[in-house]
C-alpha cells in the first residue's frame, strides 16, 4: 500500500483525461465499444504496468453490465467508470500489481458509486437541452456554424463529466483503500473471494436477460460440452472455448430443423 | 433542374457516414438527437441547396426531435439524404421527409436496441469473457474485432442501402434478417455462457478457487450457485444489490470461519 505524494497526482490525473476520452465512446462519439469494461479495464492496467488487473476487473464488470443498457431516455450505470476507476484504485492503491483483496475491495467501491454516476449522467443530459435551444433560439444568425458549435460542445461536456468525476473518485477510492489496508484479515479474505464469485454473479446477470427459462437449453449444452472436454477429455481451456462456440452454432442449426 | 448540382455525390455521403459517428454528441432528454442528425445530414443539404436561406431552411427542418437507435440512423441519414434529392428535384415535398424520418424512427429504434444492445453486444462479450478465462490476454481485441465489422460494416452499408431504397424498411428487415441474426447470436451467447462454467476448474489463476472437492463437484456447484442467482434475479434485484448481498455474504463466511 502507498500513502499519498506528489507522485500519485501524475497517474490520477492522466487516467482521468485517457477516461474522459474512453467515456466518450459511452455515447457521445463512435460507440465502438472501447468504453466498454472488458476493454477500458485493460487499457488503464496498461496504462498503470498492470494490465492482469485491467483484465480481471474488466471481465467481472463486462458481465455485470453487458445487458444493462441504454433504451429510450434510460441511463445505464456507467460501467466505463466503474471499470477504469476499480483498475485504477486498485494498481495504484497496492502501489503496483495489485492483489485479489484489493481489486475485490475497489470493485465493491466502484459499486456502491453507480448511482452516483447515474445522476451525474442525468445532470448532463438534462444540462444538453440548452445546446439545442441554443441553435434554435437565434434566427438569422449562420445556423449552420451555431450548429457545429452546439453539437459538438457536447463532446467537451461529456468528456468534462467524467474527466472531473475521475478526480473526485479516485483519490477517494485511494483514501479508501489506505483504510482497507488496517482492517481484519477476515475483510481481506472476503474481498479475495468476492472477486472469484463475481463471474457467477455475471453469468446469472446475462442468463437472466437472455433468456426465459432458468435453465436454458442452450446454456446446458455449453455447461456440458465444456465439462466434458475439459474434465474427462482434457482439452487445453482455449481450445474448449472454441468447441462451445462451433456447438452453440450447430446446436442453433439442429434447434431451426 | 436536373443536373449534378442536385445529386448527391459518394463524396457527400462519406461525410455524412464519417459525421454519423458523432450523432449523440449532443445527446439530451428533451431533443435527443435532433442535433446530431442535423449535424450528419448537412453535408447533403449544403450540396443541394446552393441558396444560403434554403439551405438554412432545411437545416433547421432537421432539427425537429429525432431518437433513433444510433447505428441503424445510418439508414435514416441514407434515406433521407436520397429524399431530399428528391426534394431538391421537385419529386417531393418537406411533409414527406420530414414524414418519413418520423415513421422510421421509432421502429428502427426498437429493432437496433434489441439486435445491438440486446445481442451483438452481449454475444462479443461472452464470446471473450470465455476466451479471458481461458487465459487468452487478446480476448478484448477478439471483443472489438467481433462487435465492430459487424457495426461498422453495417453502419455504412445501411447509410448507402437507405439512399438506394429510399427508406424502403421492409426490404431492409428482410435483407439483413435482424430478427433471425439475434436469436443465433442469443442461443450462441448461452451457449458460450454455459462453456464458461463448465469450464470453471481451469479458469484463469485470478478466479480459480481452492475448494476441498473433486473438479466435477466443484463444476457444479458452480452452475448450481449460477442457477440460485437466476431465480433471485427473477424475482427482483439489481446488479448493485446483488453485488452488495455478495459481498457481505463474503464477510460472513470469513468471519465465520468457513474460508
Amino acid at each position: 500500500m502507498i500513502a499519498f505524494d506528489f507522485h500519485i497526482v501524475l497517474p490520477i490525473v492522466g487516467v482521468a483525461f485517457v477516461g474522459g476520452i474512453i467515456g466518450l465512446d459511452r455515447t457521445a462519439a463512435g460507440q465502438f465499444m472501447v468504453s466498454q469494461p472488458i476493454v477500458a479495464g485493460p487499457i488503464t492496467g496498461w496504462m498503470l504496468g498492470d494490465v492482469t488487473t485491467g483484465l480481471v476487473i474488466g471481465a467481472v464488470l463486462e458481465l455485470i453490465w453487458v445487458l444493462d443498457v441504454p433504451v429510450g431516455t434510460f441511463v445505464p450505470a456507467d460501467s466505463s467508470v466503474g471499470a477504469v476507476s476499480a483498475t485504477a484504485v486498485a494498481i495504484l492503491g497496492s502501489g503496483g500489481t495489485a492483489s485479489p483483496d484489493v481489486s475485490g475491495f475497489s470493485i465493491l467501491l466502484t459499486t456502491v458509486m453507480v448511482p452516483l454516476t447515474m445522476m451525474i449522467d442525468v445532470i448532463v443530459r438534462k444540462q444538453n437541452s440548452g445546446l439545442a435551444e441554443y441553435v434554435l433560439a437565434a434566427p438569422g444568425e449562420d445556423v449552420s456554424r451555431r450548429l457545429a458549435l452546439a453539437h459538438l460542445s457536447g463532446l467537451v461536456i461529456f468528456f468534462m463529466k467524467s474527466f472531473i468525476l475521475y478526480l473526485i473518485v479516485l483519490p477517494a477510492g485511494l483514501a479508501a483503500v489506505l483504510l482497507f489496508a488496517r482492517m481484519p484479515t477476515q475483510f481481506h479474505s472476503a474481498m479475495a473471494l468476492f472477486v472469484k464469485l463475481l463471474p457467477l454473479l455475471g453469468a446469472a446477470l446475462v442468463a437472466r436477460k437472455l433468456s426465459i427459462r432458468t435453465l436454458d437449453h442452450f446454456l446446458l449444452m455449453g455447461f456440458v460440452t465444456a465439462a466434458v472436454f475439459t474434465q474427462f477429455i482434457h482439452i487445453p481451456a482455449l481450445s474448449v472455448s472454441v468447441l462451445v462456440i462451433i456447438a452453440g452454432l450447430l446446436g442453433v442449426r439442429l434447434s431451426e430443423r | 433542374m436536373n443536373d449534378d448540382r442536385n445529386k448527391v455525390e459518394t463524396s457527400e455521403m462519406l461525410k455524412v457516414f464519417w459525421k454519423s459517428f458523432l450523432i449523440q454528441a449532443s445527446w439530451s432528454f428533451d431533443h435527443m438527437q435532433s442535433l446530431g442528425f442535423a449535424y450528419a445530414i448537412q453535408p447533403v443539404l449544403r450540396k443541394l441547396y446552393p441558396d444560403q436561406a434554403e439551405y438554412e431552411s432545411r437545416l433547421r427542418a432537421h432539427m425537429e426531435y429525432f431518437n433513433t437507435q444510433p447505428y441503424l440512423a445510418s439508414f435514416i441519414l441514407g434515406a433521407v439524404a436520397r429524399m431530399e434529392q428528391d426534394r431538391a428535384l421537385g419529386r417531393n415535398s418537406s411533409t414527406d421527409v420530414l414524414s418519413l424520418k418520423t415513421a422510421l424512427m421509432a421502429p428502427l429504434g426498437a429493432l437496433g436496441d434489441s439486435f445491438f444492445w440486446g445481442s451483438l453486444k452481449p454475444f462479443s462479450a461472452v464470446v471473450a469473457v470465455s476466451l479471458l478465462m481461458a487465459n487468452a490476454w487478446w480476448a478484448p481485441i477478439v471483443f472489438l474485432i467481433l462487435y465492430n465489422v459487424v457495426h461498422v460494416g453495417l453502419r455504412a452499408e445501411m447509410l448507402f442501402h437507405g439512399f438506394i431504397s429510399a427508406g424502403d424498411a421492409a426490404e431492409l428487415i428482410a435483407r439483413y434478417h435482424f430478427t433471425k441474426m439475434a436469436k443465433l447470436f442469443k442461443a450462441v451467447s448461452l451457449t458460450v455462457l454455459g462453456g464458461i462454467l463448465g469450464m470453471l476448474p481451469t479458469w484463469r489463476l485470478e478466479f480459480k478457487m481452492a475448494l476441498p472437492l473433486p473438479s466435477a463437484v466443484s463444476t457444479f456447484a458452480g452452475l448450481l450457485a449460477t442457477l440460485i442467482l437466476v431465480a433471485i434475479l427473477r424475482r427482483g434485484g439489481s446488479p448493485v444489490k446483488l453485488m452488495l448481498g455478495l459481498a457481505a455474504l463474503c464477510l460472513a463466511l470469513a468471519y465465520g470461519g468457513v474460508i
